[in-house]
């Protein structure tokens, strides 16, 4: 699993051997190394632990009328875009937007199955051949409306533009469609920032649809979609999570779930305390190799997309929650009972004080310029981390 | 004539002189040429025969395969200095910049621009120095008339001679200089190709130069010319004419000037896509009819139009030319036959001169058909206008629509035609194509600058490849040389080990000590010493962890007096248990050998150790052996450590009795062992041990325990109900005690035989050492468990760590919850049961271990790691990286390069960019690599 015995010696072509290797370690995982811990005693009985996972999972999931509610209106625009896709000539209204539609599809948690209720919210993803213009956009978005009210007068539609331009809004009195619009790939790089909509949203767009597919190949296992719903949860309710993206927490449920010597699926339990585990352990800290995004190459790691504080932030409520989980507290974790102080406040379990833990990021002091390159070496690469990707 | 004609054209010349500077001395050159005209006065009319000569002449010389233009030369080369020529023609030889040389400078400056000419024909014409030679030999006039040679260029100047380009017959006239000069000129205005193309520009210019010294006299030769259009300025390049010779010079040398010289040198860019119209008389490309048309209407055109009337000039009608990829095809033909060009050049040629025109109606006439249909292409190509929806209608208070505004380009206009014009221009379209639609077809118009970048991408591009083949060659040879250093650093710390073996040497020397020479016995501090002074720390973690290392490392001055009374402890040891065995048997001789053989078993396995017992026939010794236990044994003191353990084994149950004979005699045995040393003999009776202290200012104590396997094989045993029955000594000593010691033994050895080896671990323990001591919190995680733990977490990450990267995974573990409640726990490998080898920790004490190793995890991460290890931060090492260059340029040296200075401090330079890419890539590539495996 980690990295062989040897240092890979000239990752690149041109890159001289004199550079100190940079190996980013994996951070210590118990499940990983299972064969060096045999256990003293017997694992303690979980079973309150994992019906009470699976209550919070029930919980969480969304109604059947949600469900309804959002694939209906889903399938509708769905069926507008291919409308538009196979049959530009009724689409006058805005003559250059006809008949370029590349590809329509649906993205995120409603594609992926991890919706949570009262989240009633799909998300849709437009790929324009042209470059998206604010003009564009609104076109579409129009357009679109405009053709669903030509089906059924009678419902209620509303069109929202999306606050810094990532698409628009389609939604009814129940659910809610998302549309997000980006451009083929070979555009990218054609973009201006005064005409079009950002590039980083758009690439991050296309990063969805890469992400949908990949789930689709790789993480179907209703175990993960449980977890990644948990997780959620967790990050919804925990101050300290919210910097973890959901694509992140994906790929961490993916990871504690399947990363292991069996490669079977761990138990719920097991894989939700493991995520606690390997956060705490700091699997998303600098110098940790973290997660590999697979849909980028495996050339990124996914926690870089974090700030520095950020990690650091993330690590210690894990880490703190991960006390508390082990002293009993899963109803508090779960949110079953009590509230989300246990994360930042001192608590009592059994006797046992745990404390919450203090941030042990600090801002690098100002350096003279002239120090940097020399400097930079073994300084500076964490900052680099997070801006390089 | 002439001669008023040569002495006007001194006269000019002398004007000249301000202009230009060395020309003057040419002048007198052009005078022998005038005169030498004046032999030759045929010259105009009986040109062509002449020329028919010249060709005889060159085929009859032989040795010019295309004579042309080394006859030109030669015959400028005769004519201003035949002494000379010898001289100057091997200069000629050596270096191609004959003409810059000093000694034919004075004579020849006037004839520079011929041999600007002549470098071209040399270029063309193979020109040999055994054809020079034979230049001399020609009479004056034969090597004349071979400056014109071959019927091209006769042809050209015969096309002059009927051309109403007065001006140009009057320099065809002007004189040797003049007619020379002319051909490139014509050759410009054909739009002469390549072969000739690098030479015209100077040429061109002296050309204009010359002209207009030949402007006032020397015109009666061309009766057609009226005298009249001579005092006119006119620049055929750029098609104007100019008020007066000041002017005209100006104009000549202006930018503008040059410029269009420079396009009339390249020629109709042959690429221009599609079909454009083009004014010939003004040498003017539009892009569609409508833009001919308001050409043709302009003022620049009528003013164009009445000069050339003026100048009496053709003038070609308005019909446009269509310049276009399909028509372009003759023009290559040329090669190095100069006139050749008049029948090639195709529609740019046709309005230059009657000659010509006919030569090319003919080709015209035959593309006249495809003419028009290109213009029919041009109008049906009509594109459909774009971007619509990007105009804006700025309309006014009454609503009505004033203007529009376009937001892709930025523009407005007032005009609905406008409107459609710019929805159809190609500004617009490319705007469109670049902001919202990409795969919109602008046709693209290259232009010279265009042309230009695309040659100089190339050439960047092949400069890069070029770099980054010298780069991946430089990156092979540093592989080499890392190689090499690796294969050093190993070498070195084999010495140092060595080294460090010789000094500490196993065991006390001397005679053999009670140890059982069947133990392996490690060096005093395994492990430690050929890390230390060897590894080259890399990353600031390591460095740390390294320099806290060092600073908890004891001072050699403490390993040895430790050392010392160790060793004399153990010695002393080992005479008591002499004498006891003396005193308990006095068959001693024989039981000794026995005895000692007894002892190598004794270490091999405790649990072994009943059997040596069944094997002894005598009374058995009752000191067996004597062994070093804890920190001792592990190799784990730290700075100020001042207390270690020795346990000796006892051949049956250690009682009181026992060990106060023991501590009886050990005085005396260590007098004799250390006469000059003082010990202080204390018992412990319930440690079961007696302590010995030395005397001195460094205090340090050993702590003899004594124990006997026996004691364990009991409580193995315990199940069975024979063992109970066996009889235990009224003063046996403390059970727990016993089997404590008999642990740390086991611990000793588990820990030389996992620990020791792997990397970095007896450094993180010792590390961890010094923390347990250091912070209260983690006071209560006992060594033995932090000892198991550490090398279970090192040795699970399946390959080599750093110290930093090592201490760090412990820290991890202990974050990730490995002592707390749930965790599988520490199983302790030197006990029969399954037994937590934390298990003395309380719920809370794990708790606040790992809330603080959760916290120290993340200092780690962040940076600080010096405060986890208590200490100040280490700067970054300023000359690490001098460090490293400085050895790299000594094997510079050694390769012989001895390029250290210069070459090294560029390599360094270079070497720092890369250092700070490869920070930035690292991450990603190592990631990569890890991605590699990890699936």
């Amino acid at each position: 699993m980690r990295g062989g015995m040897i240092r890979p010696m000239g990752p690149g072509p041109h890159f001289g051997p004199k550079m100190k290797q940079f190996v980013p370690r994996l951070p210590f995982d118990m499940v990983l190394c299972e064969s060096a811990f045999p256990r003293v005693k017997a694992a303690p009985d979980e079973s309150a632990f994992t019906q009470a996972l699976l209550k919070r999972n029930a919980d969480l999931s969304p109604t059947p009328a949600e469900q309804a509610a959002v694939l209906n209106l889903v399938t509708k625009i769905q069926a507008v875009m291919d409308n538009l896709i196979v049959d530009p000539g009724n689409f006058d209204a805005c003559s250059s937007i006809s008949q370029q539609i590349e590809e329509v599809r649906q993205v995120g948690s409603y594609k992926k199955g991890t919706m949570m209720t009262g989240h009633n919210v799909a998300d849709i993803v437009v790929i324009l051949k042209t470059l998206p213009t604010k003009e564009a956009v609104e076109a579409l978005g129009k357009k679109v409306c405009d053709d669903l009210r030509a089906q059924e007068p009678q419902e209620v539609l509303v069109l929202t533009m999306l606050p810094n331009d990532r698409g628009f809004e389609i939604s009814n009195s129940e659910a809610t469609v998302r549309v997000l619009v980006t451009t083929i790939h070979q555009n990218l790089r054609k973009l201006d920032p005064e005409l079009h909509l950002d590039q980083k949203i758009l690439q991050s767009h296309l990063a969805a649809i890469r992400h949908s597919r990949w789930f689709e190949e790789n993480a179907h296992h209703s175990t993960i979609k449980v977890l990644i719903r948990l997780l959620r949860d967790l990050r919804g309710r925990f101050e300290g999570f919210e910097p973890l993206s959901p694509w992140m927490l994906d790929l961490l449920a993916h990871y504690a779930i399947l990363n292991n010597p069996s490669r079977q699926a761990l138990p719920i339990n097991s894989a939700f305390r493991r995520c606690l585990q390997l956060l705490a352990a700091g699997l998303f800290l600098p110098g940790s190799a973290g997660i590999s995004d697979p849909c980028e190459g495996g050339n990124i790691r996914v926690h870089t997309a974090m700030t520095l504080e950020q990690q650091d932030l993330v690590c210690l409520t894990a880490q703190t929650l991960l006390r508390v989980l082990s002293h009993g507290g899963y109803k508090q974790i779960l949110g079953l009972e009590g509230n989300s102080s246990i994360a930042s406040e001192m608590s009592v379990w059994d006797g046992v004080v745990v404390s919450a833990l203090e941030k042990a990021y600090e801002k690098p002091p100002e350096r003279p310029p002239q120090d940097d390159d020399t400097d930079n070496m073994d300084a500076d690469d964490d900052p680099m981390e997070t801006t390089d990707n | 004539m002439y001669w008023s004609g040569l002495s006007a054209a001194a006269n000019a010349a002398a004007a000249y002189q301000t202009g230009q500077t060395g020309y003057p001395v040419g002048h007198t050159p052009t005078g022998t040429y005038t005169t030498q005209r004046a032999a030759g006065s045929t010259y105009d009319t009986g040109y062509q025969t002449a020329a028919a000569a010249a060709a005889t002449h060159s085929t009859a010389a032989g040795t010019y395969p295309s004579a042309a233009a080394s006859a030109t030369y030669d015959y400028g080369y005769g004519r201003t200095t035949q002494t000379a020529a010898a001289a100057a023609a091997a200069a000629y030889d050596s270096s191609k910049t004959y003409y810059a040389q000093p000694s034919t400078a004075t004579a020849y400056t006037g004839a520079d621009t011929h041999y600007h000419n002549k470098t071209a024909y040399t270029n063309a014409g193979a020109y040999t120095t055994t054809s020079r030679q034979t230049t001399p030999v020609v009479t004056p006039k034969t090597s004349y008339t071979s400056t014109y040679p071959g019927a091209a260029a006769a042809a050209a100047t015969a096309t002059y001679n009927t051309s109403p380009y007065a001006v140009q017959t009057t320099t065809a006239n002007k004189g040797w200089f003049g007619t020379t000069t002319a051909l490139p000129v014509y050759m410009q205005q054909t739009s002469q190709p390549a072969t000739a193309v690098a030479a015209v520009k100077t040429p061109g210019n002296t050309w204009q130069t010359f002209k207009k010294q030949g402007t006032v006299p020397n015109k009666t030769q061309k009766p057609k010319a009226p005298p009249k259009p001579q005092q006119l300025h006119y620049c055929d390049v750029c098609k104007i004419s100019c008020a007066g010779p000041q002017t005209y010079r100006e104009h000549l040398e202006g930018q503008k000037h040059k410029k269009k010289e420079a396009a009339a040198k390249a020629g109709p860019t042959p690429s221009r896509h599609g079909a454009s119209l083009r004014c010939e008389l003004c040498d003017v490309t539009c892009t569609g009819a409508d833009a001919y048309a308001a050409h043709i209407r302009g003022a620049k055109h009528q003013k164009v139009v009445k000069l050339h009337q003026k100048l009496g000039k053709p003038i070609p009608s308005t019909d446009p030319v269509v310049v276009g990829g399909t028509t372009k095809t003759s023009t290559t033909t040329a090669g190095t036959a100069v006139g050749a060009k008049t029948t090639t050049s195709g529609t740019t040629a046709a309005p230059t001169g009657t000659l010509a025109a006919t030569t090319t109606t003919t080709t015209s006439d035959g593309k006249k058909d495809d003419l028009k249909e290109d213009l029919l292409d041009l109008k049906e190509k009509d594109v459909e206008p774009v971007g619509q929806e990007y105009i804006e209608e700025i309309k006014n208070e009454e609503g009505k629509v004033i203007s529009f505004n376009c937001k892709l380009c930025e523009c407005r206009f007032n005009d609905p035609n406008a409107k459609e014009m710019h929805m159809k221009g190609r500004r617009h379209r490319l705007q469109y194509k670049k902001k919202v639609n990409p795969e919109l077809v602008v046709e693209v118009k290259p232009s010279l600058r265009q042309r230009k970048l695309q040659e100089e991408k190339l050439r960047r591009q092949q400069l890069r490849e070029e770099m980054w083949r010298r780069r991946e060659e430089e990156r092979l040879l540093e592989e080499e040389e890392r190689w090499y250093w690796e294969e050093r650093r190993r070498y070195e710390e084999e010495c140092e080990y060595l080294d460090w073996c010789r000094r500490y040497p196993r065991g006390p020397p001397g005679p053999p000590p009670m140890m059982p020479p069947g133990m392996p016995r490690p060096p005093f501090m395994p492990g430690m010493p050929p890390m230390m002074p060897m590894r080259r720390p890399d990353s600031s973690d390591d460095r740390h962890v390294l320099a806290k290392h060092a600073e908890i490392y004891p001072k050699e001055e403490e390993l040895g007096a430790i050392q010392k009374i160790v060793s004399n402890t153990e010695k002393a040891l080992k005479m008591v248990s002499d004498y006891l065995a003396e005193v308990d048997a006095p068959k001693e001789q024989h039981i000794k050998p026995k005895a000692k053989k007894e002892k190598e078993e004794v270490p091999k396995d405790d649990d072994d150790k009943k059997d040596g017992d069944k094997k002894e026939d005598g009374p058995p010794r009752m000191l067996k052996g004597v062994m070093r236990v804890g920190i001792l044994a592990k190799g784990l003191l730290l700075r100020g450590d001042a207390s270690v353990q020795l346990v000796v084994l006892c051949g049956d149950k250690p009682t009181r009795t026992l060990l106060d004979r023991v501590a009886d005699n050990l005085p005396k045995q260590l007098a004799v062992v250390a006469p000059e040393d003082k010990y202080d003999i204390q018992r412990v009776v319930e440690e079961a041990a007696l302590v010995v202290q030395n005397i001195g200012e460094q205090r340090i104590s050993v702590n003899v325990t004594l124990t006997s396997p026996i004691m364990r094989e009991q409580l193995l045993h315990d199940g069975d109900s024979q063992v109970t029955a066996v009889k235990d000594p009224p003063d046996v000593l403390d059970k727990q005690k016993c089997l404590d010691a008999l642990a740390a033994l086991r611990h000793a050895k588990w820990f030389q035989a996992r620990a020791n080896g792997l990397q970095s671990c007896v450094m993180v323990i010792r590390i961890l050492r010094d923390l347990c001591q250091r912070v209260p919190t983690w006071g209560p995680l006992n060594s033995w468990a932090m000892e198991l733990m550490c090398e279970k977490v090192i040795a699970s990450a399946g390959q080599h760590l750093s110290p930093g990267d090592a201490l760090r995974r412990v820290f991890e573990a202990l974050a990730s919850g490995l002592l707390l409640p749930g965790s599988p726990g520490l199983l302790d490998p030197c006990e029969k049961d399954p037994i937590d080898a934390a298990s003395p920790l309380s719920a809370q004490e794990r708790e606040d271990i790992t809330a603080s190793a959760q916290h120290a995890l993340r200092l780690i991460a962040f940076r600080q790691i010096h405060k986890v290890l208590g200490m100040d931060p280490i700067p970054p090492p300023k000359f690490q990286r001098g460090g490293r260059f400085t050895r790299k340029r000594r094997r510079d040296n050694s390769t012989g390069e001895g390029n250290d200075s210069e070459g090294g401090d560029g390599k360094k330079d270079k070497k720092e960019d890369e250092d700070s890419k490869m920070d930035m890539d690292k991450d990603t590539n190592s990631s990569k690599h890890l991605m590699v495996e990890g699936h």
